[in-house]
């Protein structure tokens, strides 16, 4: 923890990997953070990192068998502490994934997870999206701070974060122009990976840390 | 739009890290830490580190320098090299590792391949076909068993089927001597898959990458060329963009 | 990891290869040199080659020299056949005072010497970011040799370059050959040894600009073969024994330390720079042999010393801290011993030494790293 900056962060651990290059980056930012799935930690903490990659309906069944669905409730809707959501960690924060049949999210946004069709248009792209692509400010993102626009993060994921609520903060064309981050509130979430994003990537995680 | 990538791929042996020529001599690139540093340093797009005395000789799994690289790479990184088991790739990624490379393994049982990508993802699985040409003909090319009477593409799209994430294609005769990559093997695959490949095995100059994007590479892996010759992964980036190709060029 | 069992240079040393007799080859080719090879006729070849660069210009040659024995003893050889060397010596890291004794003496066998004095602002901005990145404390150093000697010898119109030692036995230089005749940019990168690094990597380290960095920008390949720059290795045509070569310079006024150099049991080389031993230390802890396994190795292919003196020296010399040299860049380069360590053990290697439980690397009295039992030379 790092106790001169007042920063606690925890990166919740809940099984679907992704930790310790996370953890890395808040590192290489002068900012220890901890691992953990402990509600105590989390509730102890100032600041929650939620991570992931795989499957959304792997995501939710993880985070509801570990008891964690509460205190994240608990700590990021109600107390109010900054949240940033990572790739999978952004997905469940919405409604609706639709990864191997329907399963329902954390619905602190109003959104759906759906996967990327390309069937009938742009048949030559490819699915997962991944690789570094632009993401397109449309809205102020306070992690946003010294960030170019347009700069190219790194992606890697097959579905996407559907949206009607006025939180989306940059956007990313793959075909179509899906939602790359949001902001709502005290609840930051991007699509792409800033811990692989290299400079960019570990600039958004200082503004984080200093949120 | 999404941009095509510049992979440096490298082999690790005997603890050092190495470029093979045409998978027979090898060459020693250097400390696995301070390669890793300098790739970090040149914004390479991602790097792929295949651990050679885990697949060829049977070692175990070198975790203690795939920690030590991992700890480097603010940029995707992704290893290969004697993936055998579930076990195995658990202890990869959580060494460090973003994705990991399968080469021998699914060639034998697709539905190893199948459970890999049920467990931790497609976009976390790379498929690695090394590719001979004998008689004329494309076949793919095993370090153990030897030449084998599949064509490449044909196991691509069973590895595609089966749930692999990214296909990294090596031209055996190609690799290391800097004369351009397989763009003959290349074209097989344009337009014929729906995951991304990336051309590893020859690049030369800059202009190997653009010819064989041109072709239907979604990245272009090599690693000789960045140590003994002058061109830098910049320079190939930047002859990318001046061909209109979208690259990232960093801050 | 394996010794060889004529040396004892171990497996690891890049690129070296054992035979069945886990000989390495750098002991095979130096029997070949004591058996086949026909050095007066090599030194005919020499001179034949070198007549067609004696000039009617104001200098015959080119010779990077550091005033140490090797450079004082090519340019004693250069003035023996009657050329008319322009020396050029780039700035050391951290120089010594019996380094720059030995350069004035160099001066003053009768030699012009261009002593490049870099700007010392940027040179230390690279040289702490080459630590840190490469692992290699003199990476800008070995980059600013290989880059100011063909640039002087285009601006100088001076197309032959004299090197000392071939990195290969068999190569005599690109002059001898029929291909890649000239010291063009390729070549440089085959033999630079820069690691994968190059100098346009190090743009924007602490606001350096290209503009800074210009100095160690290799001269473009229009210039190179506009003056036909080459090169020849010395070490090809002339049989290279270290202490020939020594008694030799020695004979010339060159001075030698008054004790052992830390690092090794020899005092007669690294003399002028102390950046250079914590270049030893590093590749000691990097590969788990340092400058006293080479000064062995030699001494043993030369036939000074026997394979059972070799590792009785080697146990007692190598890998012992140079606590001086470490000291003297620490004051270069203001780094904390913390950060200093911290980024050696990053590179120290994990096979070779032992660590305790929480896998810090133990250490003995002189704060030597210890090594595993199956890695020490017998």
């Amino acid at each position: 923890m790092s106790i001169l900056s007042g920063n606690k962060v925890v990166i919740i651990d809940y099984q679907m990997g992704n930790l310790r290059s996370v953890y890395k980056s808040f590192k290489k930012n002068n900012c220890e953070a901890t691992i953990s799935n402990d509600p105590y930690i989390i509730k102890n903490a100032n600041k929650i990192v939620l991570p992931g990659v795989g499957s959304f309906k792997d995501g939710m069944k993880n985070l509801i068998n570990l008891g964690l669905v509460e205190v994240l409730n608990q700590e990021v809707i109600q107390n109010k502490k900054p949240f940033l959501g990572i790739c999978l960690g952004m997905q469940l924060i919405a409604c609706k994934g639709y990864e191997n049949g329907e399963s329902p999210g954390l619905s602190w946004v109003n959104a759906d997870i759906v996967k990327f069709d390309f069937e009938k248009n742009y048949r030559n792209l490819k699915i997962p999206h991944v690789g570094w692509n632009s993401v397109e400010h449309v809205n102020h993102n306070n992690l946003f701070k010294n960030i170019n626009n347009k700069s190219d993060f790194y992606f890697v994921h097959s579905y996407h974060f559907k949206t009607n609520e006025d939180v989306v903060t940059s956007i990313t064309n793959h075909g179509i122009n899906f939602v790359s981050s949001i902001q709502k509130d005290n609840i930051y979430a991007f699509q792409f990976h800033p811990e692989k994003s290299q400079d960019f990537g570990l600039e958004i995680i200082k503004n984080f840390i200093q949120c | 739009m999404l941009k095509h990538r510049v992979i440096p791929c490298v082999l690790l042996k005997d603890w050092q890290l190495v470029k093979s020529i045409g998978f027979k001599s090898f060459r020693t690139i250097g400390h696995p830490t301070s390669t890793a540093r300098i790739y970090n340093a040149r914004n390479v797009d991602e790097l792929i580190v295949l651990d050679i005395d885990a697949s060829l000789n049977n070692k175990a799994i070198n975790v203690e320098i795939i920690t030590d690289i991992a700890n480097e790479c603010f940029m995707p990184l992704t290893i290969g090299g004697g993936i055998k088991t579930i076990d195995d790739i658990y202890k990869v990624l959580n060494a460090g590792a973003d994705k990991i490379s399968l080469n021998s393994q699914p060639l034998e049982n697709f539905g190893f391949l199948k459970e890999a990508s049920s467990l931790f993802g497609s976009q976390c699985i790379v498929c690695s076909i090394d590719v001979k040409k004998t008689g004329g003909q494309y076949k793919v090319f095993n370090k153990k068993k030897g030449v084998l009477d599949i064509h490449p593409l044909t196991l691509a799209q069973e590895y595609q089927k089966h749930g692999a994430g990214e296909i990294l294609l090596t031209s055996v005769e190609a690799e290391g001597s800097c004369n351009g990559y397989d763009i003959e093997l290349m074209k097989f695959f344009k337009n014929k898959l729906h995951i991304p490949i990336i051309l590893n095995g020859g690049m030369g100059c800059p202009n190997d990458a653009v010819t064989a994007i041109e072709n239907g590479a979604d990245a272009v892996a090599a690693a000789y060329i960045f140590h003994f010759s002058r061109w830098t992964p910049k320079d190939i980036k930047l002859a990318l963009a001046e061909n209109n190709i979208p690259i990232r060029l960093g801050a | 990891m394996q010794f060889c069992n004529k040396c004892v240079m171990p497996n690891t040393k890049p690129d070296l290869h054992f035979d069945e007799n886990h000989i390495c080859d750098a002991c095979r080719t130096q029997s070949n040199k004591n058996l086949d090879i026909d050095w007066t006729q090599r030194e005919q070849e020499f001179l034949s080659l070198v007549k067609k660069y004696k000039s009617k210009n104001d200098y015959d040659c080119i010779v990077g020299v550091s005033g140490g024995k090797d450079s004082t003893y090519q340019v004693l050889k250069v003035l023996e056949m009657s050329l008319n060397p322009l020396c050029v010596c780039f700035e050391p890291t951290i120089p010594t005072k019996i380094g720059r004794k030995n350069l004035e003496n160099l001066n003053n066998l009768g030699v012009d010497l261009i002593h490049i004095k870099r700007n010392p602002i940027v040179y230390k901005k690279l040289a702490k970011e080459a630590f840190k990145r490469t692992g290699d404390n003199e990476w800008q150093h070995h980059l600013g040799i290989f880059t100011i000697v063909p640039k002087f010898a285009v601006k100088f119109n001076i197309p032959l370059i004299i090197w000392g030692e071939s990195p290969q036995m068999e190569y005599g230089g690109p002059a001898s050959s029929k291909e890649r005749h000239t010291l063009d940019r390729q070549w440089l990168e085959e033999f630079g040894g820069l690691l994968g690094n190059r100098i346009s990597d190090m743009v924007g380290v602490d606001g350096l600009t290209s503009h800074d960095l210009s100095l160690y920008n290799y001269e473009s390949d229009e210039n190179i073969h506009k003056v036909g720059v080459t090169g020849l290795f010395l070490g090809y045509y002339f049989k290279w024994d270290l202490r020939e070569i020594l008694k030799k310079s020695k004979e010339h006024g060159f001075s030698v330390a008054d004790k052992p150099v830390e690092t090794t049991y020899e005092n007669f080389e690294n003399l002028d720079c102390y950046s250079n031993h914590v270049h030893d230390f590093l590749k000691y802890v990097k590969y788990g042999f340092g400058r006293a396994t080479d000064n062995v190795c030699l001494d043993i292919r030369l036939g000074y010393i026997t394979r059972e003196e070799g590792v009785r020296l080697v146990n007692k010399y190598d890998g012992i801290p140079p606590k001086k040299a470490i000291q003297e860049y620490l004051n270069y380069t203001g780094f904390s011993e913390d950060d200093f360590f911290k980024i050696v053990y990053s590179y120290t290697n994990k096979r070779i030494f032992k660590r305790n439980d929480n896998g810090e690397f133990l250490k003995d009295i002189d704060g030597s790293l210890i090594r595993k039992d199956e890695y020490i030379v017998r």
